[in-house]
């Protein structure tokens, strides 16, 4: 299958080129950098709220965890953003890449579940503490499972992809 | 300052440190003194945390003495001995830790935990000593003088004890071997140290945040439960984190930023000992849903946040300013 020629035209703008090749602390690396502190809150937040549905520290009042999604949106929002940055600088690298997919599918499901526990368990008022476990304690192991999944496709990105620009593949 | 200097200034710490951890450890059994104990463990802790540095510093401070006048076979016999230390150190650290997060529960320290420190603290102190005699015997450049025809063997002579040490300690070539082989087994080491970065980051900066006085609703005696985890994700860094340094120490000796992120690690140290054993933890130990925090525990928290962020930022640009400290550079 032929690299769409638009990624090419993506990395050809002054800003794929400046975040490529600038050598300031602020270029590539400060993306890389808000995108690892993204991935913590939303992640860790997401984390915090799911072990605690699954049973770790019960004594900890579980309805004000609904606090904790602000924290996962924010991270979120900073991921996006800082990724369609990233994929501003390497288009042809991550879209070739089918792990790119693979991360991307992880996220959304993830996202999904988080949604759904945000929706059918935490806003549910009618629930009492032990209704939310048991509605919740299925969305929680997934969105651990999914979240395990998402992190460890974006960490293999940099192994598994063919292109580092277009028409360059690595080692040419 | 450079590395070799480093390394002079960190290494007594370990040796001398379980030495008296270990003293202090066993004239605990003498009165039963169960606060003699608790500090042993805390001085335990702190070496296994220190000692981290003092190997770091010795890889670098072995590609600076190299060449003619130092033995290649006495600085390998030391780099083995210090690695095999090292991980019984580290294990020794762990152990006291959970023994620690016992006592939480129960006011004494669980039998299988005082056995366990006891073993691990003795195998521990007995290798760092031969740590210690095997870099004592790697001569120094600067009084090389009159002594190169002692120091440029490179045959070791072992006693017996030392004989039967030495078929235990790995060989660092080997290990690095060992870690690279296969870059997927090294993803899967990263991997890992990003999940463990998740579990520290969610659970400690959550405590970090209730302490300074946002999200008031949580009592903290709970959120001080998820510390264990916190935990589990120190000790999956700590060794994903030596195991990828000892693989390819040229990523990282170099890189200044390499060194501010084990400094800002060993800031954590001092900023969690100063929260534990201060009256500070005592007074947000059990504070109810709506209490503030004292200011002094504020701060702490703060600059709990503030250094992670720290340790976060360092080792991301480890890649690219991985070589602002190389000779001629």
């Amino acid at each position: 299958m032929a690299v769409p020629l638009i990624f090419n035209t993506i990395e050809q703008t002054a800003l794929s080129t400046w975040l490529r090749e600038s050598t300031s602390i602020f270029g590539f690396y400060f993306i890389l950098l808000f995108h690892t502190v993204g991935m913590s809150l939303v992640v860790g937040a997401s984390a915090v709220v799911d072990l605690r549905i699954l049973g770790v520290a019960p004594g900890l009042p579980l309805r004000p965890l609904k606090r904790l999604f602000t924290i996962m949106w924010v991270g979120l929002a900073l991921n996006v953003t800082t990724g369609l940055f990233l994929l501003t600088a390497y288009p042809t690298k991550a879209l070739t890449n089918p792990d790119f997919y693979i991360k991307m599918t992880f996220i959304g499901l993830a996202v999904f579940t988080m949604r759904k526990l945000s929706i059918q368990v935490f806003s549910d008022t009618s629930l009492d503490e032990m209704a939310m476990i048991a509605k919740g304690k299925t969305m929680a192991a997934w969105s651990l499972v999914f979240w395990v999944g998402a992190v460890s496709a974006g960490r293999l990105l940099s192994e598994t992809s063919k292109y580092v620009l277009y028409g360059h593949l690595w080692g040419s | 300052m450079n590395y070799a200097h480093l390394h002079l200034l960190l290494n007594h710490f370990p040796i001398i440190g379980t030495i008296v951890g270990l003293g202090l450890f066993l004239i605990s059994f003498l009165g039963k003194n169960e606060d003699l104990r608790r500090g042993s463990y805390i001085i335990f802790a702190a070496i296994a945390l220190l000692s981290i540095p003092t190997f770091l510093s010795g890889y670098g401070a072995q590609l600076m003495i190299k060449g003619p006048g130092v033995s290649d076979a006495l600085i390998q016999r030391h780099q083995s001995s210090a690695l095999l230390s090292l991980w019984f150190m580290e294990a020794t650290g762990a152990l006291a830790l959970a023994g620690l997060w016992q006592t939480q529960k129960t006011p004494h320290i669980p039998r299988w935990n005082v056995a366990a420190v006891l073993i691990f603290s003795l195998l521990t102190t007995g290798l760092m000593a031969r740590t210690g005699n095997t870099g004592g015997d790697i001569r120094h450049p600067e009084d090389q003088m009159g002594q190169a025809a002692t120091s440029t063997r490179d045959t070791v002579t072992e006693g017996t004890i030392g004989s039967i040490i030495r078929t235990f300690e790995p060989a660092p070539e080997k290990f690095s071997e060992a870690v690279t082989f296969s870059k997927w087994w090294w993803t899967f080491m990263m991997i890992l140290h990003f999940l463990g970065l998740i579990m520290i980051v969610g659970t400690v900066g959550l405590l970090d945040i209730r302490i300074m006085g946002f999200m008031k609703q949580f009592p903290t005696a709970p959120l001080h439960r998820f510390l264990p985890w916190a935990m589990a994700g120190l000790g999956v860094n700590i060794v994903t984190g030596l195991l990828a340094f000892i693989g390819l120490p040229e990523n990282y000796i170099y890189s200044e930023v390499f060194w501010l992120k084990m400094l800002a690690l060993m800031l954590l140290g001092a900023n969690a000992a100063l929260f534990y054993l201060t009256d500070i933890f005592a007074g947000v130990e059990r504070l109810q849903a709506g209490e503030d925090a004292p200011m002094s525990a504020k701060l702490i928290a703060a600059s709990s946040l503030f250094l992670w962020f720290a340790v976060i930022t360092f080792g991301r640009y480890i890649q690219p300013l991985g070589d602002t400290l190389r000779p001629g550079n």
